[in-house]
């Protein structure tokens, strides 16, 4: 009907014709989630450019969003995977101080030296990563309980093995999470390989393709010969080691092992998540969008700070814009159903 | 006398399929109308748009004369339009009762829930259906036959003026059929307009009085039911006459591909053997609930076997998931194709590739160009009607989306394919295009288990017949010499469930 309607304007009235393009572009834009965030993103840059120009577009800025995107940008990729493949993971703050606890006691304490901390961090989140793969897989514990549960345990956990945190570590391990490449520091990079990596992994490989269809009919995947819970199991394993790798980045750049690291982090990585694309229920979204959905987070908190309006306003202001995007799809769903 | 409900050049298009094209169409106060037509040809969504699930794109609604406008399923049930769906509208979780009386449980005076008053009117309702339901029971522990007829209470209980019928007896027992058309027959008596949906040509003679036939969103016309016969409707609804005679076996079934020897598994199966050759089309038949699917499922690796041998192509087989079951070479369509089958969110092309990933991937990198390659191939061959192999396959109709569902098992190349109900919810010209794939299969050497209620489905494909009954298998019989008064006899003997007959041929 629309199609019709644009044609038979389009031969009336090229003024007609033109909205009528413009309409089709902005529907190109809604339809594709990735695409409306990165037309939202770019928007944002250049409002900001426009209205700060001394303090948007410079590199110490840009540094300092691509950074504070970092940690976020890492473990969106786990969540984004398992919420595909109809799972989530709410342990994902506690497991990252966790990481940054047993990397801080191996190098800290006990003298290893710091790639065995780093690597000795990573191996703790693939662990707990594991512990709720198996919760979720073997026991059939909702992932949704599951890993509200091992939020608290792995918290306790840090704490016990932590006490008051891990202050100085070393100044090797240090190296690892303030060492500089091109101007910016290694947490950005190693969001950029696990994020180029995990996209492409989504997006072409056989394997990760299961999650989609995991996702979208469990039993019906299953009966297809798709070994759904090793494949969940595998995806918290992944999500694990990535908030592992997120928490001992974390205590390296500050070249301390904090026990209250990673609070609250969960929530705004699922924001991210669902705002990149994902749904509840499995089936849908993407890398790209789980990154475009990190980086709009960032510069809506950059924007607040730089023009002082307050951190009040960044959660109201994301807590729109999730709305708006999930609402739109609603509608866009309706109209097709 | 003013029709009940009257529409009028009724349009409705789904992702560029014109499901309706100005359709007419209208029921009588008291009259039982049917609506036929083969998949795709808009039976379900005229009758959901009259019960207000989707909305026209253009026509009028009239309902005792009166324009409706901006029909939603809430105004459709204030107006007394009751629709009893082919899914479920249940909520497992809860009782009988509650659900019948969704919404509007008789209260107390402080407003709880009076449950005997409940329960009274729960019982009532479903002793009119002539049904013996407790109605504390919870749905989750129903058996599907009994859900259905959950349904069709829950709908009577609005009181209905007019009440629409879409493919009510496809999970019910001759018994049950019986009851619900005395029912349908009592409330037309009672001036009630019914719409009845069905592929069943038998029941449409045995209880309607006019039916309208559809054709790819075409009215083809409505007549009297007492002018017309069954071949002429077929010939309306398809354009050429159909038959689903038994083909004399052509083929002679080769060396014993499978044989499973006394398997036992939960209280569903206890001692089961069956053997299929290749080239060989075994039906399993029995009553539901006789344990035919689960024995397939433990064939298939879905289901644990706790006793019994299995061999496989001349060596012991223990498949412990599909997955293995499948890379032996066994497939499986799975009787629900909604909850175990398809990905309806998905396209064509991604279901059909899913059980040979490996086989459209480029090393680890899926390649979506084999994908639709593969689908593409599926589709012309088994004429399944899409715009595109991109397609997403909840906008297919049912016969459509089988076919989906059998090109993935196809793609398998499989030794053995394993077919639970091959045609449910599936339109006459569709069933006879896949009994003639099945054929085809089995003359190119697949060996085939088919399980299905419909017996003249059961003697149409059959080279052997394998009886099961409660969770045993109690005979056999060579497809040319059986009938169904044998089967029947085999199936109801020793059996706990004895009352339940199974569905004859109509």
């Amino acid at each position: 009907m629309n199609d019709l309607t644009s044609i038979q304007s389009a031969s009336q009235a090229p003024e007609t014709a033109r909205a009528a393009g413009a309409g089709a572009v902005l529907r190109r834009i809604v339809e594709s989630r990735p695409l409306t965030l990165l037309v939202l993103n770019v928007a944002l840059c250049v409002v900001m450019t426009i209205f700060y120009p001394s303090n948007f577009m410079t590199e110490a800025n840009i540094a300092a969003v691509l950074l504070n995107a970092a940690q976020a940008g890492i473990l969106v990729v786990g969540m984004m995977i398992l919420m595909i493949g109809g799972a989530f993971d709410l342990s994902i703050g506690s497991t990252l101080a966790l990481a940054g606890v047993v990397a801080g006691a191996l190098v800290g304490w006990m003298g290893y030296p710091a790639e065995i901390g780093l690597l000795g961090g990573v191996a703790a989140g693939a662990v707990a990563g594991l512990f709720n793969g198996l919760i979720v897989t073997r026991i059939g514990i909702n992932p949704l309980i599951a890993t509200l549960a091992t939020l608290s345990i792995y918290r306790g956990l840090t704490q016990l093995i932590g006490a008051s945190g891990v202050t100085p570590i070393s100044n090797d391990f240090k190296f690892y999470g303030q060492v500089r490449f091109l101007g910016l520091q290694s947490p950005f990079w190693a969001m950029l390989i696990v994020v180029v990596v995990g996209g492409w992994a989504v997006a072409r490989t056989k394997l990760f393709r299961k999650y989609y269809y995991i996702g979208g009919n469990p039993r019906a995947a299953q009966l297809s010969g798709i070994d759904v819970n090793r494949l969940m199991l595998g995806a918290f394993v992944l999500m694990g080691a990535l908030a592992g790798l997120a928490g001992v980045l974390a205590a390296a750049r500050l070249n301390s092992a904090v026990v209250s690291a990673g609070i609250g982090v969960e929530l705004s990585v699922i924001t991210a998540t669902v705002l990149g694309g994902a749904s509840l229920k499995g089936g849908e979204g993407s890398i790209l969008g789980g990154i475009l959905g990190v980086l709009f987070i960032a510069l809506v908190q950059n924007a607040m700070i730089i023009n002082g309006i307050g951190v009040f306003w960044q959660g109201i202001i994301i807590g729109l814009v999730l709305l708006l995007a999930v609402s739109l799809d609603r509608f866009k769903r309706g109209h097709r159903a | 006398m003013t029709p009940r409900i009257e529409v009028r050049d009724i349009h409705k298009h789904f992702a560029g399929v014109h499901a309706l094209a100005g359709v007419d169409f209208s029921v009588a106060p008291g009259e039982i109308h049917a609506l036929l037509g083969e998949n795709g040809a808009g039976k379900s969504t005229l009758s959901k748009i009259i019960a207000g699930v989707y909305a026209a794109d253009r026509g009028e609604i009239f309902l005792d004369g009166q324009a409706v406008e901006d029909l939603t399923e809430a105004k459709a049930g204030r107006l007394g339009i009751g629709i009893v769906h082919q899914e479920g509208s249940l909520v497992d979780q809860l009782s009988v009762s509650e659900n019948i009386f969704s919404g509007r449980q008789p209260t107390g005076f402080l407003g709880q829930i009076d449950r005997r008053k409940l329960r009274q009117w729960s019982s009532d309702l479903l002793g009119q259906l002539g049904l013996d339901v407790d109605p504390d029971a919870r749905v989750a522990d129903l058996p599907t036959a009994l859900r259905q007829v959950v349904e069709i209470a829950k709908a009577l209980s609005h009181r209905p003026k007019l009440l629409i019928l879409d493919e009510p007896t496809a999970a019910l027992t001759l018994n049950e059929t019986a009851a619900l058309f005395s029912v349908v027959r009592k409330l037309a008596a009672q001036g009630v307009a019914v719409v009845y949906v069905s592929h069943r040509l038998a029941e449409i003679f045995e209880l309607c009085n006019k039916v309208t036939v559809l054709k790819d969103g075409y009215l083809v016309g409505t007549f009297a039911v007492a002018d017309t016969d069954t071949d002429r409707l077929i010939r309306l609804m398809v354009g050429r006459e159909l038959h689903f005679a038994r083909e004399p076996a052509t083929r002679s079934p080769g060396e014993v591909l499978i044989e499973a020897r006394s398997v036992a598994s939960g209280p569903a199966v206890r001692d089961a053997s069956v053997t299929v050759r290749r080239g060989e089309i075994v039906c399993l038949a029995g009553l539901v609930g006789c344990g035919r699917t689960e024995l397939c499922e433990v064939l298939f690796g879905a289901r644990r076997r706790e006793a019994g041998s299995i061999v496989f192509k001349g060596r012991q087989f223990s498949p412990t998931s599909p997955a293995r079951a499948i890379a032996s070479g066994i497939g499986m369509v799975c009787e629900d194709r909604k909850q175990g089958g398809l990905f309806l969110d998905r396209d064509i092309a991604e279901n059909v590739a899913v059980t040979v990933l490996d086989g459209v991937s480029n090393g680890p990198l899926v390649s979506r160009q084999k994908m639709d390659a593969l689908a593409q191939n599926y589709v012309r061959a088994l004429d399944i009607a899409a715009p595109s192999v991109r397609t997403q396959v909840s906008n297919l109709s049912g016969g459509n989306q089988q076919k989906v569902l059998l090109a993935k098992w196809l793609a398998v190349e499989p030794d053995l394919l394993i077919v639970d109900e091959p045609t449910r919810g599936v339109d006459v010209g569709a069933r006879s295009e896949i009994y003639r794939l099945l054929r085809e299969l089995a003359a190119k050497g697949v060996g085939l288990l088919v399980v299905s209620s419909d017996l003249p489905e059961v003697l149409a494909l059959a080279d052997r017949i394998v009886v099961m009954a409660d969770g045993c298998t109690v005979g056999e019989m060579a497809g040319d010499e059986a009938d169904e008064v044998g089967i029947l006899r085999l199936a109801t003997r020793g059996s706990r469930i004895g009352t339940e007959i199974m569905e004859p041929a109509r």
